[in-house]
């Protein structure tokens, strides 16, 4: 009798079963519906902003392996002024609370192409991207950031031409031009700003300056050359306070303390 | 036995044949050097009239980023493209003066100058294509400051001189090239616009969002 009544309910449950299960998985795999676009209407919802991390900076000493660079004296090529500048960098930007990402940390045996140090900047999501650079004509540091017109509005689509990447950052990007600017005149070392097309400027999806050391012309007429180690760290001081003083203003900290990769900001 | 003085002789002779062949191979070196250059001194088509020109060159100077534009007589061919290599050979060669204040080498500098045609298909730009000669872009001074200012230099002067034309396409040795001297692009076209603007002095107010 008890065998009978169990193999009956096992018979209805599994009919149960058999029934709820098709239905369940008709509800999940609804058919897509093609959505056709009212005319006049917005094409696509725009993407947001990338995040970024506020504690990250990317530096990028520029040229290194086969490519030197240009000639600064007869010793000293460009890409090992840059990345002494890099190195002394570092512990300036740690010693503000921030972990530093560099492109290169030794001059390698082959050149670095352009989109290996920008996927290394635009994989990272830093709060700044800083291209060092060196030159032995003109005066004083100059400060360029990308010369691509800035976006007025939002872009409509997902997928950021690799070219005109740096568009939604134009304008974070000449704040921090201006930052790095004001530091530099503080730190009494002639600083100019413009635009200009630099590879990998473009390409990135950070706050992104490139900053080329020439020589200092002082009052008295005397030029200090780019090669000169106190001139170095005077602009290496000025950049790290520089980017401190960006974060604070372009992304101030969370109200719960958190350091390093945690402060994720929009 | 060969006598001292025999000995003596023979070595002075011989540094002599040394000292001579040493003094003609540099001859022979240097004069294949001024043959090579002259080679590259390709004349100019000489322009049907003489009459001069009002043009307005924008000349750059390194020590504080700026382009300022001068106004000048030149005499130039009537053929737009002769025309706009002639202007910028002029541009060009005023940098390697020795008192320039954006000092380039001296030697050839654009080997041809090409205009679009007038109709352009619908959603182009008149463009005008320059092709540098590759030991100009080779002995170019390198740094994003004087690299892009010898670029926005030639803009502003051919935005002056023909401003019906939107954009410039920069070429080397007939080639598409990333970079003039390691720094600023060349792979992209730049647009035709006065280019005769200061540096931006940083100030407070730009630091804010």
């Amino acid at each position: 009798m008890t065998s009978k009544r169990s193999s009956i309910l096992t018979a209805v449950m599994l009919l149960l079963i058999l029934a709820v299960v098709p239905m369940q998985a008709r509800q999940g795999t609804s058919t897509p519906v093609p959505q056709v676009q009212a005319p006049g209407s917005a094409p696509a919802t725009p993407r947001p902003a990338p995040a970024f991390y506020r504690n990250l900076v990317v530096l990028d000493p520029a040229h290194g392996g086969r490519d030197s660079g240009s000639q600064i004296s007869g010793t000293a090529a460009e890409k090992d002024i840059t990345l002494t500048l890099a190195q002394k960098l570092r512990p300036a930007l740690v010693a503000q609370g921030f972990t530093v990402v560099t492109t290169r940390d030794s001059d390698p045996a082959d050149e670095l192409p352009t989109e290996f140090r920008a996927g290394i900047a635009n994989h990272n999501r830093p709060i700044a991207c800083v291209l060092l650079h060196a030159t032995g004509s003109g005066a004083g540091v100059h400060v360029v950031y990308s010369s691509l017109p800035e976006a007025k509005e939002k872009p409509s689509t997902a997928v950021l031409p690799w070219e005109r990447a740096q568009v939604p950052m134009i304008a974070m990007s000449s704040r921090l031009a201006n930052e790095l600017g004001l530091a530099l005149e503080n730190a009494h070392i002639q600083a100019l700003l413009f635009r200009a097309s630099v590879p990998p400027i473009d390409n990135l999806i950070c706050p992104a300056v490139a900053v080329e050391v020439s020589p200092l012309k002082s009052d008295s007429g005397k030029s200090v050359p780019v090669t000169d180690s106190s001139y170095q760290q005077r602009v290496v001081d000025a950049i790290a306070a520089a980017v401190a003083s960006f974060r604070t203003d372009n992304a101030p900290a969370p109200s719960q303390s958190s350091a390093g990769h945690a402060g994720v900001s929009q | 036995m060969i006598p001292r003085y025999q000995r003596i002789m023979f070595w002075i002779l011989i540094s002599c044949i040394l000292l001579i062949g040493a003094f003609l191979l540099r001859g022979c070196r240097e004069a294949h050097k001024r043959l090579t250059a002259l080679n590259d001194a390709t004349p100019l088509a000489a322009p049907i009239t003489t009459a001069t020109e009002d043009v307005t060159f924008y000349m750059a100077s390194d020590a504080d980023g700026v382009i300022r534009p001068v106004r000048s007589e030149v005499g130039l061919p009537q053929d737009a493209s002769l025309k706009a290599r002639a202007l910028l050979e002029n541009l060009l060669a005023q940098y390697s003066q020795p008192d320039s204040a954006h000092p380039l080498q001296s030697g050839p500098s654009v080997d041809d100058v090409f205009l679009s045609a007038e109709d352009v298909p619908a959603g182009g730009k008149r463009t005008i294509f320059v092709n540098l000669h590759g030991s100009f872009a080779d002995n170019h001074p390198s740094g994003i400051e004087v690299e892009q200012l010898t670029l926005n230099s030639i803009i502003g002067t051919l935005h002056a001189a023909f401003p019906e034309f939107e954009e410039v396409r920069f070429m080397v040795d007939g080639q598409s090239r990333a970079t003039l001297a390691g720094h600023a692009s060349l792979d992209h076209p730049y647009a035709l616009t006065d280019t005769s603007l200061s540096p931006t002095t940083p100030s407070e107010a730009a630091t804010l969002p």
